[in-house]
Order: structure tokens, then C-alpha cells, then sequence
């Protein structure tokens, strides 16, 4: 350790300092992504509703307008309620670099759904696995920002899912949809924001025992 | 190093100082995370030359399955053998952001190969839906790679990108996606890869002027 010292002005102390502002950064940013679990919940159950509106009536087009709609709603409710209780995530360069990879996410997602629903091409077989790709790149930068193995997996599960809607009857596309929705997002949604509520229980108590 | 612990000397709980120090970390990280994607201009270049290739002998040989498979082939089997000399001759960047961008970009190319590979071999590779999402996902880490570098003109690349995306859809017609493909190819790839080579040059004209 001395040589490194000498070497490039880099101390065993200062070394160590990085590592730990780094652990600290991928730690922050799981949280961050923990305490957003209820969008993936949430966007999960927009979807899964989309599918059993379209499946109640199958001739309108309002279905998906109206629940995509309300889903932005809702989303921006609770950011908006976030943000007043003061639950707002810390602004870490990682924690910045996994929000710019969602908030990109959903403006291409976006820009790709809404001329396609105008433009009927929804009902092409490289929509539906365009979408699932997109989602999986979302996933699969932010597991590697953060490092995370569990998030690794659902980039995994969409890619999965994205290469099966190619090769399985059409039949089964809808089938594939939702176990991705409920697989990927729901419960995932549901993981993360588990992890982070026992990460803030643990936090209390040694607050806690601190204290005593 | 930033300090991550709260100063107790101010009353935000930060000092001037550290308030500083934490800026003056982000913003050579920012700097870091643009010269790497700078040094990588190269990779631009060769993809839009790559892509236009295909293009031109998908011309002349409309009903050739191969065409594809060969460039993309020959483009990723360039890029590993100018990784490898790159790597050889240059020192890896290890900053937080440069880490990140790097996540987004390797990312996308698993995102695309797998999309892209999966495509051609089922067939689907004609439909809009599909040649719209190639260019909303090379936009998607255009975007996310702007956002995170606070890099203005990769911002502006990557709506290049997704306005093409929405023009194929909105458009409809084969003619129209091939003239467009092309000028993505010219401006998003080539142009912007010979743009950000050349900023390396002036830096590193810059730096050995600076050490002369």
C-alpha cells in the first residue's frame, strides 16, 4: 500500500474513502429505486386493467387512453405527496444516473406507444417486444449502475419475455404480457419496496438502541 | 473526496467548503463521463458506416437474407477488435459517471442484439413497429447518456433519433423508413461520431500544448 502512495498520490485511507462513498451511493440508490416501488406496482396494475378492459370491450379505444391517463394521474399524485412528507430521495450521483435511465424510459415509451396507437400498429408482433425491450434496458442499466443482481434478473425476465412473443402463436402474446406485468413489475414493485421497508425498520431500531 | 457525514459547523448541516469540494467532484466526473464517450466517437462512425453498407447492398440484393447478418456481424466483430486495441493503449476511466454511461451504452447493444437477431430470424424485421423501436432505442441511450454527462448536444441527438422513430410510424411507407434510416445513419451516427472525435482532438491538442 505504501507503493501506491508513492505510485500515483493515492493513500490506503483515501482508497478506502472512495470505496465506502461508493457503497454508500449503490446503497442509496437501491433505496431510491425501493422507495419507487409503488410506481412499478402501480404502472403493473395499469396494464393488467388495460388488458381486462380490452378484453370487457374489446371495440373501444378508449380503454387504454383513459387507464394510461389516470395512471399519470395517480403518478404524479404520489410523487407530489413524496415530495410534501419529505421522502424525497437524496440527489447522489447514482441515485441521478438511475432516475435519468426511468425519466428517459418513460418519455420513450411514451414517444413509441402513442403514434403507434394512432397509427394502429400496436397489433405488430415487434411492438409488444419492443416495449418489453425497452423495459429491460431500463432494468438492466440500472442493475449495473447499482449493481444489484435482483433487478439483473427482471432485465432478464423482459428479454426473456421479449424474444418469446416472436416465437410463440399469437394466442399466447397476451399470456406472456401478463405474467411479465405481474411478474416484473407487481411483484417486483412489491421486493423492492419490502427491501426498503426493512432496511428503514432496521435504521429505527438502532436509532432505538442508540438512544438507550 | 466529498465528505459524506454532515459538517456540524454549519447550520444546514453542510460547510461552504464541502459544498464546494462535492460540486467541484461532480463536475470533474461529468468532464470524465464526456471524454469517455468522446474517445468512443469511433464506434459511432463505424455503426452509421456499417448500417449504410447494409442498406446499400440490401439494394442491390432485395431478397438476400444474409445481408444483414454479414454487416452486423462484421460491425460487431470491429468494434471487439477495436476495444481490444483501445484498451491496450489507453488507461480505463473508473469515475461514477463514466461508469454509468458505460452501463447505458453496453446495455443498449444487448438490448439491440437481441432484438435485432431475434427479428431476423422470425421474420419480422419489415415491420414499422420494429424499425421505429431500433431508433428509440439507440435515442433511449442517447438520452439517458445526456442527462447524466448534463450534455446539451447528445440531448439533441438522441430527439434526432426519436423523431425519426415517430416520422417512421407516422409515415407508413417503406420508402419513407429507408430515407429516414439514412438520415439517422448520416447525422446520428456519423456526424455525431466525427463531432465527438474531433472534441477529443482538441482536448488532447489542448493537453499537450498545456505539458509543452
Amino acid at each position: 500500500m505504501t507503493n501506491l502512495e508513492q505510485g500515483n498520490g493515492t493513500s490506503r485511507d483515501d482508497l478506502l474513502q472512495r470505496l465506502a462513498l461508493m457503497e454508500t451511493m449503490i446503497a442509496e440508490g437501491r433505496r431510491n429505486t425501493g422507495r419507487f416501488g409503488w410506481v412499478f406496482i402501480l404502472w403493473g396494475l395499469v396494464c393488467l386493467s388495460g388488458i381486462g378492459g380490452s378484453y370487457l370491450w374489446p371495440q373501444s379505444y378508449w380503454v387504454w387512453p383513459i387507464l394510461i391517463g389516470s395512471g399519470f394521474l395517480i403518478q404524479f399524485l404520489g410523487i407530489a405527496m413524496h415530495r410534501r412528507s419529505g421522502s424525497w430521495p437524496s440527489d447522489s450521483i447514482k441515485s441521478r444516473s438511475v432516475a435519468a435511465v426511468w425519466r428517459m424510459m418513460g418519455i420513450a415509451i411514451i414517444l413509441y406507444a402513442a403514434p403507434a396507437t394512432v397509427t394502429h400498429t400496436i397489433h405488430q408482433i415487434a411492438y409488444i417486444a419492443a416495449i418489453f425491450m425497452f423495459l429491460g434496458m431500463a432494468h438492466a442499466t440500472s442493475a449495473m449502475i447499482l449493481r444489484w443482481r435482483a433487478q439483473g434478473v427482471v432485465a432478464g425476465l423482459w428479454w426473456a419475455g421479449g424474444v418469446a412473443t416472436y416465437f410463440v402463436p399469437r394466442d399466447y402474446v397476451i399470456a406472456i404480457y401478463v405474467a411479465e406485468m405481474i411478474c416484473c413489475m407487481v411483484l417486483f414493485g412489491v421486493y423492492a419496496m419490502m427491501l426498503e421497508r426493512r432496511r428503514a425498520a432496521g435504521a429505527l431500531q438502532d436509532q432505538v438502541e442508540h438512544h438507550a | 473526496m466529498a465528505n459524506p457525514e454532515p459538517d456540524s459547523d454549519s447550520k444546514a448541516g453542510t460547510s461552504r467548503d464541502d459544498l464546494v469540494q462535492r460540486l467541484e467532484l461532480m463536475e470533474q466526473l461529468i468532464a470524465e463521463g464526456r471524454q469517455t464517450t468522446m474517445r468512443c466517437g469511433w464506434i459511432f462512425v463505424l455503426w452509421g458506416l456499417v448500417d449504410l453498407a447494409g442498406m446499400g447492398w440490401q439494394t442491390e440484393l432485395p431478397h438476400s437474407q444474409w445481408v444483414w447478418p454479414t454487416c452486423l456481424g462484421t460491425g460487431v466483430i470491429l468494434q471487439v477488435i477495436g476495444l481490444a486495441l483501445w484498451k491496450r493503449s489507453r488507461p480505463r476511466c473508473k469515475g461514477v459517471q463514466s461508469r454509468s454511461v458505460q452501463a447505458v451504452w453496453s446495455m443498449m447493444g444487448l438490448a439491440m442484439v437481441i432484438y435485432v437477431f431475434t427479428a431476423l430470424f422470425t421474420h419480422f424485421a419489415w415491420q414499422y413497429s420494429y424499425l421505429s423501436a431500433l431508433l428509440i432505442i439507440v435515442g433511449l441511450a442517447h438520452a439517458i447518456s445526456a442527462m447524466i454527462l448534463r450534455w446539451p448536444v447528445q440531448g439533441v441527438v438522441a430527439a434526432i433519433w426519436w423523431a425519426g422513430a415517430v416520422a417512421i410510424l407516422v409515415c407508413n411507407s417503406f420508402r419513407a423508413a429507408n430515407l429516414i434510416f439514412l438520415i439517422e445513419m448520416c447525422f446520428g451516427m456519423i456526424a455525431f461520431g466525427l463531432y465527438v472525435m474531433w472534441l477529443e482532438g482538441r482536448n488532447h491538442d489542448g493537453l499537450k500544448g498545456a505539458r509543452a
